[in-house]
């Protein structure tokens, strides 16, 4: 078997072990009462108005962790450390299209920048800084397939339950539409990581996996939480 | 525990194939709108040919017992067994004739053989296989000798007219999870036969395994009938209403699909057969023959891409469909591929057949494992 051979069976395993948890996770969470009430036409406008503004800080958060991410990201991994701050740059603006969302559904944006985290999102971003400050950390490539994933397979069908049983508008779902339009992509890039040698880190794989299960869990922590502070 | 093979297998497709344009006549008319609702399902479905037990005169050839019956006699035949030495026979089906008693007694009724032991499977197109595993695991644990599994349906009845009315009718707006039942699901029913030996002669098929999942506890009901609707504040199961009349008024007693369910339930099928894939090491370019309860072509890109790149795709030359011209027989459409893949391909000794039945019902997906043995 050739090194190019055994890298492509090693990366076809962490996504097959990466789907399986998807799996799981997706459908978990159709049974959180937010996602599962909004499938079932029972949400109101300030529910997901409730939605956007417990999403705000992982929003904004998420090309911090990224960066800190890069930054411990060390030799010989300096293409890789590219990636992930081109993939930073690409998300820092997003909290802004959440805070126009946030605003056509009523919400007034001081509120917004005073609110705190629900204690869901607090274990998230305590979880993900934590992984980020760790030597190479590639077992976020886990995480990150979790939360690309989310906006790529789910953002879509949860954009369409809402427009569909509450009129909600195009423009106040803006910022879950345009994720599922373009997450797909981040997911390529962050899964072409994969094939550059970092599988050969030792129990690299494992920690992937492990990886994008805590973070899973928590992500529906998240969820769970609305309104929790 | 012993080894156990299929050493026959059994079909009924009753009367003659009816193509496309011809279904109208079985099925019958609510209205110009749900019939072009019909042709589009057909273009994506991809079906040409099926069979019925209704006939375009209102009656019927078969019921679900004699359907059932005609294939398990199949099967023997094919097995060279006398079906009065059988002695555990295992039924699957959507919906029986009766809602009382359980179907096995009504097909055990119609098979005039001897006393035997009986397990009735209801469930969508996956209770074929808990029927499979049943009689599978009776032999292998030597509770049997000589077991029998059926899988039949008669879904032509659900779908006339009468079965909707007067919630649905001629000045309805056609309903794509009505509409697209009546275009896809038609009557059949498969068999095989299972032993603690292969054949003396000729090709048996070794079951290495039947493995199967419920996602019931994330996923409500999908395709269902007995209730009006799927969504927990109304859901109220027809039996429930003052009288049946009034269930049936309220739709509680059509058969439906939820198409935004169906989708969601994608992922879990996929992520339990890379389950599978990993808990058997199994390779899928080591598998001969694939045979799905599914088209490729509904697969869509997505999940093909994504099959791809986990290194999980079964070829596509490799999978052996004949929903094309037998039609989707639900609980019976696996046994029936089984039943032509056998009878019709150059099976050779240690090839692999995967079989994978998944049931939107309410989220069960299930694979059998095969290897051939050759006693020629």
């Amino acid at each position: 078997m050739t090194n190019s051979d055994s890298q492509l069976i090693s990366t076809q395993q962490v996504l097959r072990q990466l789907t399986i948890v998807w799996a799981d996770f997706e459908s978990r969470l159709l049974q959180v009462p937010i996602i599962y009430r909004a499938m079932n036409n029972q949400l109101q406008l300030e529910d997901y108005r409730r939605l956007l503004a417990d999403h705000y800080h992982q929003v904004k958060e998420g090309s911090g962790w990224i960066c800190r991410a890069a930054s411990s990201i060390t030799e010989p991994y300096l293409e890789q450390r590219a990636v992930f701050i081109g993939h930073a740059t690409t998300e820092h603006q997003d909290y802004k299209m959440l805070e126009r969302c946030y605003q056509t559904v009523g919400g007034d944006i001081n509120e917004l920048h005073k609110q705190g985290k629900n204690i869901g999102s607090e274990a998230l971003s305590a979880w993900m800084y934590y992984k980020a400050s760790q030597a190479n950390p590639f077992d976020l490539i886990g995480a990150m397939f979790i939360i690309e994933g989310l906006g790529k397979q789910f953002a879509r069908t949860f954009a369409e339950a809402l427009q569909h049983n509450m009129g909600i508008s195009a423009e106040q779902l803006e910022f879950y539409t345009y994720h599922a339009e373009h997450d797909g992509d981040h997911l390529d890039e962050l899964e072409a990581i994969l094939s550059t040698g970092i599988l050969t880190i030792p129990d690299i794989q494992n920690e992937i996996i492990r990886t994008a299960k805590v973070t899973a869990r928590l992500y529906l922590l998240q969820l769970e939480e609305l309104g929790n502070y | 525990m012993t080894d156990v093979f299929i050493t026959g297998v059994g079909k009924c497709l009753p009367g003659e194939p009816v193509s496309n344009d011809e279904i109208g006549s079985i099925i019958g008319k609510i209205s110009d709108r749900s019939d072009s609702l019909g042709t589009a399902t057909l273009r994506k479905n991809g079906i040409k040919k099926r069979y019925y037990a209704l006939t375009a005169s209102g009656n019927y050839t078969h019921t679900n017992a004699q359907m059932a019956a005609e294939a398990i006699h199949d099967a023997f035949a094919h097995a060279k067994r006398s079906p009065d030495n059988a002695d555990y026979l295992a039924t699957s089906t959507t919906q029986g004739d009766y809602l009382v008693p359980g179907f096995a007694s009504a097909v055990h009724g119609e098979l005039g053989i001897p006393p035997l032991e009986l397990a009735s499977f209801q469930s969508v197109c996956a209770s074929s296989l808990m029927a499979a595993k049943s009689a599978w695991l009776a032999v292998r644990t030597h509770e049997a000798r000589l077991a029998v599994a059926s899988g039949s349906e008669f879904s032509s009845r659900w779908f006339q007219p009468g079965f909707y009315q007067p919630f649905y009718n001629e000045d309805s707006r056609p309903d794509p999870e009505l509409e697209f039942l009546r275009w896809t699901l038609s009557d059949g029913a498969g068999a095989v036969v299972f032993e603690p030996e292969p054949k003396a002669t000729g090709i048996s098929l070794r079951v290495d395994w039947i493995k199967q999942k419920s996602f019931a506890d994330r996923f409500p009901p999908c395709m269902y009938a007995g209730a009006a609707t799927n969504k927990a504040a109304k859901n109220q199961p027809w039996n429930l209403y003052n009288s049946p009349a009034e269930a049936y008024q309220a739709g509680a007693i059509a058969l439906k699909q939820d198409f935004t369910l169906l989708y969601k339930m994608f992922p879990a099928w996929v992520g339990y057969y890379l389950e599978l894939l990993d808990n058997y090491q199994l390779d899928p370019n080591g598998i001969d023959y694939f045979l799905p309860h599914y088209s490729a072509q509904s697969l869509g890109q997505e999940m093909k891409k994504l099959l791809i790149k986990t290194g999980a795709m079964i070829p596509e030359e490799r999978w052996f469909s004949n929903l094309v011209h037998c039609g989707n027989t639900g609980t019976a459409s696996i046994f029936i591929m089984l039943d032509e893949l056998v009878k019709a391909k150059p099976l050779t000794a240690g090839q692999k057949i995967l079989c994978f039945v998944p049931e939107s019902g309410r989220g069960i997906c299930s694979f059998m494992h095969l290897s051939v043995f050759d006693n020629n």
